[in-house]
């Protein structure tokens, strides 16, 4: 006979009688191994061994694995049924400490499956368009002087048509520019307040919005051509039935237009999940006509939103290394547009998360905040599961003597791991129902603080492969590994030692239930610290000095159905001064702009005394000569605004005021130097009567920038009145009368300033609440593991308690014996959640031109915080423990 | 049984059991497809196979004596059940049947 014939590898027959049946793995490894022979006659010995192992990685399909399973619920089945006995016994046997369990671990999986929602949902913004993937927005950061003063989506009408005609890789454009409200007239019914954009005839085409009735590519070329969107078109025309081609052709009447507006299509409303909302579409040829020169073939009026679709397979980022040569060709440096223009493209699935430019008209959130919950959400399904297996490792005293027994009777290890394998799927599977339950119930809740209508159904019907494995995938293996590790701990006792009543632990286990509740308690200090470091943020923003005085003031909406004309301003003076009769009044203005909205923006501005290629950019207020007094804005030097400043013809306008960033900005040594002085935009030559200070026009997230004031009036200025009173109901209704006599037709609508004003930090109040309550969850699921790990020591050192009570220990000193060693864990965990706070808060606050200081005190407070909750968890357990009579501990020895 | 279906692998392999006899374990079956068609078969795939074929009740094993080679593992040796062999024919006569309906002049060329 030959000397041994060489062998396979061992670990592939290792890894194949892993994966086989074991009916079938003999076969299996023989049919193998022939192989394997003959291949090393034929290949020689190194390659028939690659051979074999990759034929037996090859085995690893479901037609061999799953056959596998059945063969073991086969063997098992008789076990079965005492596992779940023993599993059930045990729930019901101690039911508070199952409760704490079941429930902690369900509310870990509720937040989690809340958030997986809510993060889903902001990831799946725009996705939904056909081309989503090759839409792109053009956005546009200019320059003068070497600075940057605009960071854009808003560009030349010019921009698009010219870039489609000079590279042959955009497929498609479409250019947008917001319309504001539609106020529309049809027969006798007067309809306010419907948002509509101006879109030229391919908006439908690069946009895949479903369309009910019309024709995408030719529903917005012709003018005055109108496309509704689903409810809209029920509400103006009452359409029930489905039917909206009936109302394609049929005209309204919009504001004081005479022309008729025809409808010429209707598309689905837009889903959640869009980031460009309107109402209504306006076709662009309404707005401009092809042959109104200055206008469509403009390189200065830059209204418009770009967006385009470039050709399958064009890489975007070496698309735009062209643009530099377009703004060569096109702007000539500063001297076509005033300012140095640069473009770049945006992919449209970035729009909603990844934008920080002005003039935006997308619906944007935070994709930081939305990774930061993310990360939040996994930090409190890892406390949950820490808990579990804390909490489950800490019972080991009771299953002790049941696994000694079982293995005196003939239990193997691997059985005995999965005895506790099965309990703890079962376990998670009772959380999984309180978690659907609680997520059920809170829903609603939830979706009013995070502002969407979610749901777990839409967003499983809208997930896609990938993220439904990686859920998967955390799940099962966040189930099996909280399982394994008790299984492990709970089959490896010595049957021996533990029927004998001798029980200690092993000090690995003890190091590794100490380590899980430092990182319980570092990841809740660290959530504790970001809660309280965000609302105090919040409440720096809310109660800062803005440097204008916006409470008390109530708005009324502008009367755009009165027209333009010379008596219109004396109209608004009599109303104004009719107003401030009303007791509660104090005083009443008008003005293009109120503070919170975003300014307009002139680029082409200079001092009468400097060079002619001087341009600087302010943004543009147009206000009245009580906008000052009613906002308390302080005057710096020169006056304010006199009646005589208004002029009908805005071109005999000839006096303006500015705020000190503009006097810095036009390079005018003091506010005093800059009255008298002549500012020249285009072929207006103004003249500054006075300087005010600088307030905080838009909210604190946005720097304070050069403004210049001039007096004017306008259909589409706002009213700002201010009251002084403690209930001011009353004060609308008069209010309501005295607008309807100066502007009738037009409807009476109303708010308070403070409230519009505060709606541009819904996005940290939404942070905020969510924050805190995922906070209070983490803490809440933190504590009951410690209550879990107080008793389970309380309950190991029972005896010892017992004997230092006999000798004399006091009730306090064996209080802080107990409660030291958790004590200093919790300290541990607070040392350590101080490096990590301070970098995520020191990020977050990056992001803020104005805000707080880190100070010490802002991360003392969580400190302590803390240290008094778990303090308060655990001294239940310790204070009962050091109230039991030593009498009872000790009787049994 | 008439609506049972077989795919083209696991006719193969069936018609292979039917074929070798005494001698149709995993890896003969393999080496016997690569010699007579030419074709390179995965071993894997050929026990899926097998397994699938006697879950229907076409073919039926029982486990061989053992030898000094294949490192002393025993075989599984098939047998085609009545059931597979009637099966076997069935599809024989329907593709016959098929395949006298194709016009056969152009093949005369």
């Amino acid at each position: 006979m030959n000397p041994r014939p060489p062998l396979p590898p061992a670990w592939a027959l290792r890894f194949l009688r892993s994966i086989c049946p074991d009916r079938l793995a003999e076969e299996i490894e023989g049919d193998l191994i022939q192989k394997f022979e003959s291949d090393v006659r034929r290949f020689g010995l190194s390659r028939a061994r690659r051979r074999f192992e990759w034929n037996a990685i090859r085995f690893f399909r479901p037609g061999i694995v799953l056959r596998n399973k059945l063969t073991y619920h086969f063997i098992n089945t008789i076990m079965l049924r005492n596992y779940l006995t023993i599993a059930f016994r045990n729930v019901t046997k101690n039911k508070v400490f199952s409760l704490i369990n079941i429930f902690g671990l369900g509310t870990g999986l509720a937040v989690c499956l809340l958030i997986f929602q809510f993060v889903s949902h902001e990831l799946s913004f725009d996705t939904f368009f056909d081309n989503a993937d090759r839409i792109y927005r053009v956005t546009n950061d200019r320059f003068q002087n070497g600075k940057l003063i605009q960071h854009g989506t808003i560009t030349y009408p010019t921009v698009g048509p010219t870039m489609a005609k000079d590279y042959p890789e955009i497929e498609m454009y479409t250019r947008v520019m917001p319309g504001g409200d539609l106020n529309v007239k049809i027969d006798d019914k007067i309809f306010r307040g419907d948002y509509c954009h101006y879109v030229d005839e391919h908006f439908l085409s690069v946009f895949s919005f479903p369309l009910l009735a019309g024709d995408r590519a030719s529903a917005l070329k012709e003018p005055y051509s109108l496309v509704l969107t689903e409810s809209v078109a029920k509400k103006y025309y009452g359409v029930t039935d489905g039917d909206y081609a009936s109302i394609v052709g049929k005209t309204l009447i919009w504001g004081l237009d005479t022309q008729p507006y025809k409808i010429a299509g209707v598309c689905a409303d837009n889903p959640d999940n869009s980031h460009i909302t309107f109402n209504v579409l306006v076709s662009y040829a309404t707005l401009i006509r092809p042959e109104d020169h200055g206008a469509d073939d403009s390189w200065t009026w830059s209204d418009f939103r770009h967006y385009i679709v470039l050709k399958p397979g064009v890489d975007y980022k070496a698309f735009e290394s062209k643009f530099p040569a377009f703004s060569d060709r096109y702007f000539k440096g500063d001297k076509v547009s005033g300012s140095v223009e640069k473009f770049y493209l945006q992919p449209l699935k970035k729009a909603h998360l990844y934008s920080d430019y002005e003039y935006d008209i997308a619906r944007t959130a935070s994709g930081k905040a939305v990774w930061a919950m993310l990360i939040v959400a996994i930090f409190i399904l890892v406390i949950a599961w820490i808990n579990y297996i804390n909490l489950t490792t800490s019972r080991a005293l009771d299953r002790a003597k049941e696994v000694g027994l079982r293995k005196v009777m003939g239990a193997l290890k691997t059985q005995l791991v999965r005895q506790f394998i099965l309990e703890s799927i079962l376990i998670s599977l009772i959380a999984f129902v309180v978690a659907v339950a609680i997520t059920w119930a809170s829903q609603s809740s939830f979706n009013e603080i995070v502002g969407s209508p979610l749901s777990m159904l839409k967003v499983l019907g809208e997930m896609q492969a990938p993220s439904i494995i990686i859920a998967v995938l955390v799940l099962v293996s966040g189930v099996l590994l909280a399982g394994f590790y008790p299984a492990f701990v709970l089959s490896s006792y010595q049957p021996a030692t533990v029927l004998k009543g001798k029980f200690q632990h092993s000090s690995g286990g003890k190091f590794m239930r100490k380590a899980l509740v430092v990182f319980q308690f570092t990841a809740s200090a660290t959530l504790i610290t970001g809660t309280l470091i965000v609302s105090k943020q919040l409440k720096f923003m809310n109660d800062a000095d803005l440097g204008i005085a916006i409470r008390n003031i109530m708005l009324v909406d502008p009367p755009e159905l009165t027209a333009w004309d010379s008596t219109f301003m004396t109209r608004v003076e009599n109303y104004k001064d009719e107003l401030t009769k009303i007791s509660g009044v104090v005083s009443a203005a008008t003005s293009s702009r109120i503070p919170g909205n975003r300014l307009g923006r002139t680029f082409g501005l200079r001092l009468a005394e400097q060079p002619s290629d001087t341009h600087y950019t302010m943004s543009f207020f147009g206000a009245d000569h009580n906008f000052m007094d009613t906002y308390d804005v302080p005057l710096v030097a020169g006056r304010k605004f006199l009646p005589t400043d208004h002029k009908f013809d805005f071109k005999a306008i000839n006096s303006v005021i500015i705020n000190q960033n503009a006097v810095e900005l036009l390079g005018i040594a003091s506010a005093q130097e800059a009255i008298g002085k002549e500012i020249l935009d285009g072929d207006l030559k103004v003249r500054i009567v006075g300087v005010v200070g600088n307030f905080h026009q838009e909210s604190l997230k946005k720097p304070m920038e050069p403004i210049v004031f001039v007096p004017t009036y306008s259909t589409y200025a706002e009213t700002s009145i201010k009251i002084k009173t403690a209930d001011p109901k009353p004060l609308i209704a008069q209010v309501e009368a005295v607008y309807k006599k100066f502007f009738p037709n037009n409807a009476f609508l109303y708010s308070f300033l403070e409230d519009r004003y505060n709606r541009q930090y819904n996005d940290e109040d939404r942070f905020a609440k969510v924050v805190t309550i995922f906070t209070l969850l983490g803490i809440i699921i933190s504590c009951l593991g410690l209550i879990g790990l107080s008793s389970y020591t309380a309950v190991q050192r029972t005896k010892e308690i017992g004997i230092r009570k006999a000798l004399g220990a006091s009730r306090l000193g064996i209080v802080s014996l107990l409660s030291a060693d958790f004590i200093k864990l919790v300290v541990v965990a607070i040392v350590l959640s101080f490096p990590l706070a301070y970098m995520a808060m020191h990020q977050w606050l990056s992001n803020y031109p104005y805000k707080i200081a880190l100070q010490w005190t802002l991360f003392l407070l969580p400190a302590v915080t803390i240290l008094v909750i778990a303090f308060a968890t655990i001294s239940f357990q310790i204070f009962k423990t050091a109230r039991t009579n030593p009498a009872d501990t000790l009787k049994y020895e | 049984m008439s609506k049972e279906y077989l795919g083209e692998f696991e006719e193969l392999i069936l018609t292979m059991v039917g074929v070798l006899q005494e001698e149709a374990y995993g890896a003969a079956i393999a080496e016997e497809i690569e010699k007579r068609l030419k074709r390179d078969v995965n071993l894997s795939a050929v026990h899926v196979t097998l397994y699938r074929l006697e879950d229907k009740g076409l073919i039926k094993s029982k486990v061989g004596g053992a030898t000094s080679e294949r490192g002393g593992r025993r075989k599984r040796i098939y047998t085609i059940t009545s059931a597979g062999l009637a099966l076997l024919r069935t599809m024989k006569e329907t593709r016959m049947d098929l395949w006298k309906l194709i016009p056969q002049l152009k093949m005369s060329v």
